[in-house]
């Protein structure tokens, strides 16, 4: 009894928490935004595998594989490498559309308006945007700035003014005007940004933002500590049968997604990747390994030591979907949630995994995530490969990950598992 | 002809669903439209749907479907959790008629 009042009290906390996590305009926007950039992103990433392909390299000559990589460069040069910019239009748009207002325009005002806050100048070369801003570098900046501009078109808009015109002029033209003015405004509020800014230490508003707000939460963000502490944190909403990736990722995406572009920027170049958490981190080695909480190895266990009818029928319904890391089956079937015996493997062995990966990442023994975005569908092992550049490692070290869980399940899974198999033999 | 619509985060869970209450469906000779889309695709396509069904995991987003459900004139439940873990269509699809029917 005492047990459930606790659990109620919890999932009161939990719930409006989540609410306010996945309702929240600018969230929703922010994730959405993400949404819109995401096959652009896989587009880039397809051809950076391709373009990495393994054993190439040996395989033909050094002119010939250069040309190669050449050949296939802009097609993530253009999408991944500059995804700051499908972001931020992404966001303008849902941002202006969740107004009720013309959502078009709200994605092109960011867009101008990210610009307007860019350097224009490369090594005192003008005319000059250098790709590296529109990227990782210029993430956070987009965001604000497409948060800000969509904020203020609004504003603008709600406002009303317009240009009075004499009568006899055709209405489309009066009309023509309701567009530009909140626009002109907008824009010109941040060109005087660009204005003051330029009389700071900091010069741009892109490098004010960087050095004080997204450098110190990506390197707090790719510490083991803070992944850690999110990682239960995902575990627990989940344990109250809420979606806990989507309600944390409408978060620490920006981070996760800036640490990717960070490695995706040293692996094209060949340089040591600089961080080992990544949106890639959580995506293949924490969700791509059957789900959250890596249930495609609960089912295999259900399957090598099951004996109840009930969990060996679980495993059969949950198996075809938890190889593409759809494990709602599991989650619920089990059940996972507001099982006080199951609580321990599920909270225990997603940190041991965490742990698991970054230090043999950390140690050098499986190479780190190439800033490549695998699908969070793809089945694991290939996205361990897939997600480190190709590396054999980054499947073993899934296929140990694997294994720690089934270790960390066996015993609970058993005591469930008999529980079952006892009932089903009093019923029978 | 019924349009019963599920929504996720993404679509997919639902979508096992979806096959399994179609199944159910035709075993009884129902006349239903059933699908599954992603939770920011569920507001437009609920102008379609005569019910809303939404994933346990995402019951946090009721409210706001609640709203758009009310100016649709349409009922939403969040799915039973114990349904949704069996993957049970037929006791999903029985209370969507009941909902569709009642309202």
């Amino acid at each position: 009894m005492e047990n459930n009042k606790f659990m109620s009290f919890l999932e009161s906390f939990l719930l409006p928490l989540a609410d306010a996590l996945n309702n929240n305009r600018y969230l929703t926007a922010l994730r959405d935004g993400f949404m819109v950039a995401l096959p652009l992103i896989i587009f880039g990433s397809i051809f950076v595998v391709i373009a990495n392909f393994p054993f190439l390299d040996r395989v033909i000559s050094p002119e010939a594989f250069a040309a190669y990589q050449n050949a296939l460069g802009p097609a993530s040069a253009a999408t991944l490498s500059i995804m700051g910019l499908f972001v931020i239009i992404g966001i303008g748009y849902k941002l202006t559309a969740h107004y009720g207002q013309d959502a078009i325009y709200g994605g092109v005002v960011a867009l101008a308006a990210f610009l307007i806050l860019t350097p224009q100048v490369l090594e005192d070369v003008p005319g000059v945007i250098p790709t590296s801003a529109l990227g990782a570098q210029g993430m956070f900046l987009g965001i604000f700035t497409a948060f800000l501009s969509a904020e203020l078109n609004r504003f603008f808009i709600e406002r009303g003014w317009t240009i009075k015109m004499p009568a006899g002029v055709p209405a489309a033209v009066s009309k023509s005007f309701s567009a530009l003015i909140p626009i002109t405004l907008t824009l010109s509020v941040f060109l005087l940004i660009r204005v003051l800014f330029s009389f700071t230490t900091f010069e741009t508003m892109q490098n004010f933002i960087f050095t004080i707000i997204q450098q110190p939460l990506t390197i707090l963000g790719s510490g083991l500590p803070a992944t850690i502490i999110i990682v239960l944190l995902t575990q627990v909403f989940w344990f109250f049968g809420l979606h806990g990736q989507i309600i944390i990722n409408s978060v620490f995406d920006p981070i996760w997604f800036t640490l990717n572009d960070q490695n995706l920027v040293a692996f094209q170049a060949g340089e040591a990747l600089p961080n080992i958490v990544t949106k890639q981190f959580i995506d293949s080695f924490l969700v791509g390994m059957g789900g959250t909480g890596m249930t495609l190895a609960v089912i295999v266990l259900i399957f090598a030591i099951g004996k109840s009818r009930q969990l060996k029928e679980l495993g059969k319904l949950g198996a075809p979907a938890g190889v593409f890391n759809v494990n709602e089956p599991i989650i619920f079937g089990l059940p996972i949630i507001m099982n006080p015996l199951i609580i321990i493997p599920w909270m225990l062995a997603p940190v041991a995994v965490t742990v698991i990966t970054y230090y043999s990442m950390a140690a050098g023994l499986v190479p780190r995530p190439a800033g490549i975005i695998v699908p969070w569908t793809t089945p694991p092992i290939l996205n361990g490969f897939l997600a480190t550049g190709n590396a054999w490692q980054g499947g073993v070290l899934q296929a140990v990950n694997m294994l720690v869980v089934m270790v960390i399940w066996w015993p609970f899974l058993r005591i469930l598992d008999k529980n079952y198999y006892d009932t089903e033999r009093e019923e029978a | 002809m019924k349009n019963i619509l599920l929504a996720c985060s993404a679509g997919m869970s639902t979508s096992l669903l979806v096959t399994k209450m179609e199944e159910a469906a035709k075993s009884r000779g129902v006349d239903v439209t059933i699908w599954a889309v992603s939770q920011d695709k569920a507001p437009k396509d609920m102008e379609k749907a005569d019910v809303l069904l939404i994933g346990p995991q995402m019951r946090f987003m009721k409210k706001k479907f609640a709203k758009v459900a009310e100016e649709v004139g349409i009922p939403l439940e969040v799915i039973d959790s114990m349904a949704y873990g069996r993957l049970d269509g037929e006791a999903v699809l029985n209370r969507a008629m009941e909902l569709i029917e009642t309202h």
